[in-house]
C-alpha cells in the first residue's frame, strides 16, 4: 500500500531546498547547545540538590549552577524557534501529520515546558526557603525536560516514517498516539540524554571558572565533578551511538559505514572530536568544549542526512517548485547580521570589567 | 482534507487555539508596552532624582521577566503548537508565504530575549546610561516583534492584492496592516499601565505608591485614548461582510463586539476613577479588577477579530475548514470522501451512510464544530427535520454568510444528513396543535389526562 502523505503547499518555496537545509542544520546545532545544557544540567542539579542534603559543596554546587539556567532555558527556546520554522517549511506535510497524529502528548510539551521554567525560577529565588522540598523542585523540573526531549524524540521519528502514518491513524483516535518505545527510538532517546548530560558537565566545568575568585575551593572541585559527568557521558555516549547506528535498517546503517562517503567521513570525524574532547578535558575544559562543539555540529549534519535517508523513498524537497524571496531574505540577512552586533555589544558591555559600575541616583 | 483531524473534545481546535492566543495576547502586548514603561520610567527617577521610584522600576523589572520571558515566550510558542495541530494547512500556507518575516520576526525576538535579561540582571553591573540603552534596545526589538507578527495576522483577514499578484510586499502590506498595528500598539502602551497598578498596589512606601498608582494610571488612560480612533480606522479596511457579521449578521459576534467596547470603556471609567482621580484608595483588588477587565476586553475582542473571519481562514483564499477557495470545483466534482486522505472509505456507504456522514462531518466540519462542545453540532440541529438538514446543506453559505459552502456529492449530503440526524434520535418536533382543535379532541387523547 502506497504510503498516505500529505500534498505539500501549493505555494513555491520561497528559497531553494539546500539554503533551507542549511538553516535549518546551523540553527539547530544553536539550539542544541543550551537544550543540552539545559537537560543535562537539570539532571545534574537534581543529583547535587539530592547530594547536597549532605554535602555542602553539592548544595553550593546546585545553588549557584542554578542561576545561570534562566536564560539557558531562554535560549533553549529562542533558537528552537528558528529549526521548528525551517523544519515546517520543508517538511511541513509530513511533520504536521506526526503531530497531529500524537497532539496530546505534543501539546502537553508546551504546558510542561511552562512549568519547568517555573520551576528553574522557583528553585532560583526560593532555594533557601524550600530547603530539602528544593530536591523534588528540581527532580520535576528534570523529569518534564525529559519528558519534552522524549516526546521530541517521538514525533520526530515519527515524522521521518510516513509508511507508518496510515496505520497509527487506523490505530489510535486522532491525537492520542503516545509514540513507539521500539530499540531504535529508545536508542536515539538515550543518545540526546546521554549526550545531554556530558555536554552539561562540560559545561559546568567551565562555568566553576567564574567562582575561582569568590570560592576558589569550590571552583577547583565543581570543575573537576563536571569533567567527570563529561568524561562519563562521553565514555557511554560512543556504546549508546553505536546501539543507535546498529540499530538503524541495514541499508541506511551502510551509509555511514563507508556506503556514502561524505556521510560515513563527517560521522568519523565527529567521533574523532569526541574522543579529542575525552582526552584534553581534565587539563582543559575550554580546549575539550571547542572540540565537543564541533562534535555537536558534525553529529547535526549526520542526524539530518539520517532524515535525508529515511525520507529518500518517499519524499525530496529538491522536487518541490521554488520562487526565492531574495528582497526579503537579504533584510533578514543583514538584520541578523545587526542583531548579531547588538547582541555582542550588550554582552561586551554586561561581561567587560571597565563597564561595570552600579547605578546611582 | 489534507491532513488528520484532531477533536479535542468539548473545547473543539479553535478553542484551544484561541485560550492559548488570548492569555498570549494579554501578556505578549505587555512585552511590548511594559518594555516602553520600564526605560520612561527609569529615565524619569534619573531625572528626578527619585532613588525611591527607582527601586520601584527595579523590583517591576523583576516582575516584567518572571511574567513576559517565561509565560510570554512559551505560550508564543504554544501559539504555534496550538495553529500547527488545528490547522496545519493554513499554517504551512502562511510559512510558505512569510517564512522569511518570521525569520525577521525571530532575530528582533533573540535581540529581545537578551536585552531582558541584561537588563534585568544589568541593574548592578551597567552605568545608568548603558542600562537606559539596554532597556530601549529591548522595547524597539520587542515593538518590530510585534510590527511583524502584526503584518501576518493582518493578512489573514485583508490578504489584499497578494489574491491576485502573490508577493512578500503585497502580503505583509495589506490594507489592514498599519491600523491594525496602530491598535496594537496603543494596547501595549495601556497593558503597561495595567500591569505596573498590580506592582504599583504593592508599594509600602505611601507617597511613592501614590505617585505611581497615578503614573500607570496615565498609562491605561493614554493608551485606550488612541484605541477609538485606530478602530475607526481598522474597521473601515475590513471587507463588507467582516463588517456585517458583528453589526448583527451573527448575533454572538455582535454580542461580543458590544462587550469588547463595554469592557474597555469599564476599564477607562474605572481607572480615571480608580488610581487616577483617587490613588489613595487604590489597592491590589481593585488592581486585579482592571486587570481581569483589560484580561476580558482581549479576550472577547480577539474572539471577534477571529470571527469577522469566517468562512475564510484567509480571506477570499482558504476557507475556515482548511479548504482552498480555488479547489472547490475540484472537490465537488471528486467529492469529499475522495479528496480526503485520512478517512476510512473513500466512498460513502449506502449501507451505512451515517457512518460516512461522520467521516465527513470531521473531515470539513471539526475545524469550528463540535459534537457536544464549543459551537455543538447535536444542538445546533436539534429538532431539525431532515428536509431541513438538507435545505441547509444545499444552500449552507447563502444561509449562514459565515459558513463555507458545503462542497461534497448528493450521496455525502445525504451521508452527513444521515450523521447529523443521528445526533437527536428522539423527534422533537411535533405538527403545531390548534388549541381549538386539543379542546375537540377526545378526554383521554388530551395531553396528561387520566381517567377517574
Amino acid at each position: 500500500m502506497n504510503p498516505v502523505i500529505p500534498a505539500p503547499v501549493p505555494i513555491p518555496l520561497p528559497a531553494p531546498p539546500w539554503l533551507v537545509q542549511i538553516l535549518l542544520v546551523f540553527t539547530y546545532v544553536l539550539h542544541v547547545l543550551p537544550m543540552n545544557l539545559l537537560v543535562g544540567g537539570a539532571v545534574i542539579l537534581a543529583v547535587s540538590t539530592y547530594r547536597g542534603r549532605r554535602d555542602r559543596r553539592h548544595r553550593e554546587l546546585a545553588r549557584r549552577a542554578a542561576r545561570v539556567l534562566p536564560p539557558v532555558v531562554a535560549f533553549a527556546i529562542t533558537f528552537g524557534v528558528a529549526p521548528l520554522l525551517f523544519v515546517q517549511l520543508l517538511y511541513g506535510q509530513l511533520f504536521y501529520t506526526s503531530s497531529v497524529l500524537m497532539a496530546w502528548p505534543w501539546l502537553a510539551v508546551v504546558l510542561f515546558l511552562l512549568v519547568a521554567y517555573y520551576g528553574i525560577y522557583w528553585f532560583n529565588f526560593q532555594q533557601e526557603v524550600l530547603g530539602a522540598r528544593a530536591f523534588w523542585v528540581m527532580l520535576l523540573t528534570a523529569l518534564l525536560l525529559l519528558y519534552i526531549m522524549m516526546t521530541f524524540t517521538q514525533n520526530l521519528s515519527l515524522m521521518q516514517h510516513p509508511q507508518n502514518f496510515y496505520a497509527r491513524f487506523l490505530q489510535t483516535p486522532v491525537g492520542n498516539y503516545l509514540g513507539s518505545f521500539d530499540v531504535g527510538t529508545m536508542a536515539r532517546f538515550a543518545h540526546f540524554l546521554v549526550a545531554a548530560v556530558a555536554v552539561a558537565g562540560l559545561g559546568l566545568a567551565l562555568l566553576a571558572r567564574a567562582w575561582r575568585q569568590e570560592a576558589p575551593e569550590l571552583a577547583a572541585w565543581a570543575r573537576g565533578y563536571g569533567a567527570k559527568w563529561f568524561m562519563a557521558g562521553t565514555g557511554i555516549e560512543f556504546l549508546v551511538g553505536l546501539g543507535f547506528l546498529f540499530s538503524l535498517p541495514p541499508e541506511i546503517r551502510s551509509l555511514f559505514l563507508g556506503g556514502d562517503r561524505l556521510a560515513s567521513a563527517i560521522l568519523a570525524v565527529a567521533v574523532v572530536l569526541a574522543v579529542l574532547a575525552l582526552a584534553v578535558a581534565p587539563r582543559s575544559p575550554a580546549a575539550s568544549a571547542v572540540a565537543i562543539i564541533g562534535t555537536i555540529s558534525l553529529m547535526a549534519v549526520v542526524r539530518h542526512l539520517l532524515r535525508i535517508a529515511y525520507l529518500r523513498p518517499y519524499f525530496d524537497p529538491r522536487v518541490l517548485p521554488v520562487q526565492g524571496q531574495w528582497v526579503v531574505f537579504a533584510l533578514f540577512v543583514v538584520l541578523l547580521l545587526a542583531g548579531g552586533g547588538v547582541l555582542g555589544w550588550m554582552l561586551y558591555k554586561f561581561f567587560c570589567p571597565s563597564s561595570a559600575r552600579p547605578t546611582s541616583v | 482534507m489534507n491532513y488528520p483531524v484532531w477533536e479535542p473534545p468539548l473545547l473543539g481546535g479553535g478553542l484551544v487555539i484561541g485560550i492559548i492566543a488570548i492569555l498570549h495576547v494579554f501578556v505578549s502586548h505587555f512585552a511590548v508596552g511594559g518594555g516602553l514603561f520600564l526605560p520612561i520610567t527609569e529615565r524619569k527617577a534619573y531625572r528626578e532624582n527619585n532613588a525611591a521610584l527607582l527601586e520601584y522600576v527595579k523590583s517591576h523589572s523583576t516582575f516584567f521577566v518572571l511574567v513576559v520571558l517565561v509565560f510570554g515566550a512559551v505560550s508564543g510558542v504554544g501559539i504555534w503548537w496550538a495553529i500547527g495541530l488545528v490547522n496545519p494547512e493554513a499554517t504551512a500556507t502562511l510559512l510558505h508565504v512569510f517564512v522569511w518575516g518570521w525569520a525577521i520576526e525571530w532575530v528582533f525576538f533573540l535581540v529581545e530575549i537578551a536585552a531582558a535579561f541584561i537588563y534585568y540582571y544589568g541593574w548592578d553591573r551597567l552605568d545608568p546610561k548603558t542600562h537606559l540603552l539596554v532597556g530601549w534596545i529591548y522595547f524597539v526589538s520587542a515593538w518590530l516583534s510585534l510590527f511583524v507578527i502584526n503584518g501576518i495576522l493582518a493578512f489573514m483577514l485583508t490578504p489584499g492584492k497578494w489574491l491576485e499578484a502573490p508577493s512578500f510586499a503585497a502580503a505583509f502590506f495589506n490594507p489592514s496592516m498599519l491600523p491594525s498595528c496602530l491598535m496594537r500598539t496603543a494596547v501595549s502602551v495601556a497593558l503597561a499601565g495595567v500591569y505596573a497598578l498590580v506592582t504599583a498596589a504593592t508599594i509600602r512606601d505611601v507617597a511613592l505608591r501614590l505617585e505611581v498608582v497615578r503614573y500607570a494610571a496615565k498609562w491605561i488612560l493614554a493608551g485606550t485614548s488612541v484605541i477609538p480612533l485606530a478602530s475607526v480606522w481598522y474597521i473601515a479596511t475590513l471587507p463588507p461582510l467582516a463588517r456585517e457579521i458583528p453589526m448583527g449578521a451573527a448575533p454572538p459576534v455582535m454580542i461580543f463586539a458590544g462587550l469588547s467596547i463595554f469592557f474597555s470603556m469599564l476599564v477607562v471609567v474605572f481607572t480615571y476613577f480608580g488610581p487616577y482621580q483617587h490613588p489613595r484608595y487604590f489597592n491590589l483588588t481593585f488592581a486585579f479588577l482592571i486587570a481581569v477587565l483589560a484580561l476580558s476586553t482581549t479576550g472577547v475582542t480577539e474572539w471577534v477579530r477571529e470571527a469577522i473571519r469566517k468562512p475564510y481562514i484567509i480571506y477570499n483564499y482558504m476557507y475556515s475548514n482548511t479548504l482552498r477557495v480555488a479547489d472547490v470545483a475540484k472537490v465537488r466534482e471528486r467529492g469529499i470522501l475522495n479528496s480526503a486522505l485520512w478517512v476510512r472509505h473513500h466512498t460513502v456507504d449506502p449501507e451505512r451512510p451515517e457512518l460516512s456522514g461522520g467521516e465527513i462531518f470531521r473531515v470539513v466540519c471539526a475545524s469550528c464544530h463540535t459534537v457536544d462542545g464549543y459551537n455543538s453540532m447535536r444542538f445546533a440541529v436539534k429538532g431539525w427535520s431532515a428536509e431541513m438538514i438538507d435545505y441547509q446543506l444545499l444552500h449552507l453559505n447563502e444561509l449562514k454568510g459565515f459558513m463555507p459552502p458545503f462542497v461534497g456529492t448528493d450521496a455525502e449530503r445525504r451521508a452527513l444528513k444521515a450523521w447529523l440526524l443521528t445526533l437527536n434520535p428522539q423527534p422533537t418536533m411535533r405538527e403545531p396543535v390548534h388549541p381549538g382543535v386539543q379542546a375537540e379532541a377526545p378526554e383521554a387523547e388530551r395531553p396528561g389526562a387520566t381517567k377517574p
